[in-house]
């Protein structure tokens, strides 16, 4: 435990010294947001877009650069688990102090029949998108191949239709059923199938790049020298 | 024309940087400056610059240290063992047969020319590389400097103390404390705020040396590690080596350098093996 919160301590400050990326990865979301303010439940669901790329595109980048440390430190010993959701630790708080703010703007903008449905909305993409980028950084193991794959997933997460069936395998669906049971007057059934959705998305991408995780980084087991 | 005032706020502040107690930088420019003006000279012209009269200092007073306490030599137990260690990438060879017992209290030194595989040899007895063919033993408790991306760039000397203690359970303070003292024996002393990237390459390289012995191992890894140290720190960093040695460490350094080795226990010597 303690090594899993000092990995986190350490790579928030890491986060936070790199002004000029938090800067626009706060931004982001702005853009995203401002771009399709006429339209209010667009402009929710582009905002929780634009928050869950930020989130995955910083993860991507932080696990892809941690990699060559993160490989130092597992061969003196340590666990590539607490490497693992250290980081994303970091990662998550910094989404969440962002989708604290972007639900503030909403509350001050928008004129949202379901507020908490919002803050809902906002966590879940962060929850989702955190372990979603580092999937991404262990499948594609370069920062620019890595941004690009991720690029792909999410520019096909905003331009596809929503309502066609097999959108729903792509991570950030939830967003649609969140941001329609936040905004538009129907029932908990958007809200039952968006909390489905997540679950099922974040259950995949932690497992799925946990374990891919611990794979790239555990070192070759050796046995100690016998005694002659 | 540097004011000998200013010479000597300069030699202490150097001092300091290279690992002397604060009090001690401000006793031994205090004791340079009251000479120079015995001698009727300018300290400059007598000494010659601040930075490289520091360095001599610190060297001088850090081999007096290791002459006043020297440590018995101990041969430990086998720490590290090689056996008929292949490696082959696809169809090209780059290690046949390599061979190697190195007990605690050992000192070995991997030498070969380019591209003839010190580095992945390394990186097998690290366990970052697997071996294509024979047997890798080695202890558990191993210390490792890579050649690269041994460091966080944006992480302060401090904060990978941290880190790389909390791997071992140690406290903040305690990681700090000995990374402190380890840092002060190649010369060095770590700034407080000064992120890793704004060192200069062979401060960052010191940084990682000493990452590789915060948590006393039994065997440290070193590849290549004095690359951009100055003449005194790379005589440090050998004495350093040799003291981790009589301190019961087993030490294995890649290295491409043949001078100082004529000290070392074992020499692996790696001919460039050619396609097969």
């Amino acid at each position: 435990m303690t090594l899993l919160m000092t990995v986190a301590v350490t790579s928030l400050r890491e986060l936070t010294r790199r002004r000029a990326a938090l800067f626009f990865v706060f931004f982001l979301p702005l853009v995203f947001f401002l771009a399709r303010i006429d339209v209010p439940w667009q402009a929710l669901r582009f905002l929780a877009l634009g928050v869950g790329w930020a989130i995955a595109t910083l993860a991507l980048f932080s696990h892809v650069g941690a990699r060559s440390l993160d490989h130092g430190l597992c061969v003196i010993g340590a666990s590539p688990t607490a490497l693992f959701f250290g980081r994303q630790l970091a990662i998550i708080t910094t989404g969440l102090a962002m989708a604290s703010v972007y639900f503030v703007l909403v509350a001050a903008t928008q004129d949202v029949p379901r507020l908490p449905a919002v803050a809902l909305l906002l966590i879940t993409t962060v929850l989702v998108s955190a372990p979603l980028g580092a999937l991404v950084s262990l499948v594609v193991p370069r920062e620019l191949e890595g941004a690009l794959a991720l690029l792909s997933i999410m520019a096909l997460q905003l331009l596809v239709d929503p309502s066609d069936a097999a959108t729903k395998l792509l991570p950030l669906w939830s967003t649609r059923e969140l941001s329609a049971y936040a905004i538009e007057p129907v029932g908990a059934d958007s809200l039952y199938r968006g909390m489905t959705h997540f679950v099922i998305a974040l259950t995949a991408s932690v497992l799925i790049a946990w374990a891919a995780s611990v794979l790239r980084l555990r070192p070759v087991r050796l046995e100690a020298p016998a005694a002659t | 024309m540097t004011s000998p005032h200013e010479w000597g706020a300069r030699l202490t502040e150097h001092l300091t940087d290279a690992g002397i107690d604060a009090r001690e930088a401000h006793r031994l420019a205090a004791d340079s400056l009251a000479e120079a003006e015995d001698a009727g000279q300018d300290p400059a012209a007598l000494y010659g610059p601040a930075v490289t009269y520091a360095s001599t200092i610190a060297h001088t007073i850090r081999a007096a240290t290791v002459g006043f306490a020297p440590l018995g030599r101990v041969r430990g137990p086998v720490v590290l063992r090689l056996s008929q260690v292949t490696k082959r990438y696809r169809r090209r060879t780059v290690l046949r047969g390599v061979d190697l017992t190195l007990c605690g209290g050992e000192v070995a030194a991997v030498v070969g020319a380019n591209g003839s595989g010190k580095s992945t040899l390394l990186n097998i007895c690290a366990g970052v590389t697997r071996a294509t063919g024979g047997t890798v033993e080695r202890s558990p408790r191993v210390g490792y400097a890579p050649q690269q991306h041994g460091v966080a760039p944006l992480l302060t000397a401090a904060e990978h103390f941290h880190l790389f203690g909390a791997v071992h359970g140690m406290s903040g303070r305690e990681s700090e404390a000995i990374g402190a003292q380890l840092s002060q024996q190649l010369g060095w002393r770590p700034r407080p705020h000064v992120i890793a990237a704004h060192l200069s390459g062979g401060t960052q390289q010191k940084l990682n040396v000493v990452l590789s012995e915060l948590s006393r191992p039994d065997l440290i890894l070193l590849d290549e590690p004095y690359q951009g140290f100055d003449q005194d720190s790379y005589i440090d960093f050998w004495d350093q080596v040799y003291k981790w040695r009589d301190a019961g460490a087993g030490v294995l350094v890649v290295t491409h350098l043949l001078h100082d080795l004529e000290r070392v226990d074992h020499l692996v010597e790696l001919p460039r093996v050619d396609e097969s």
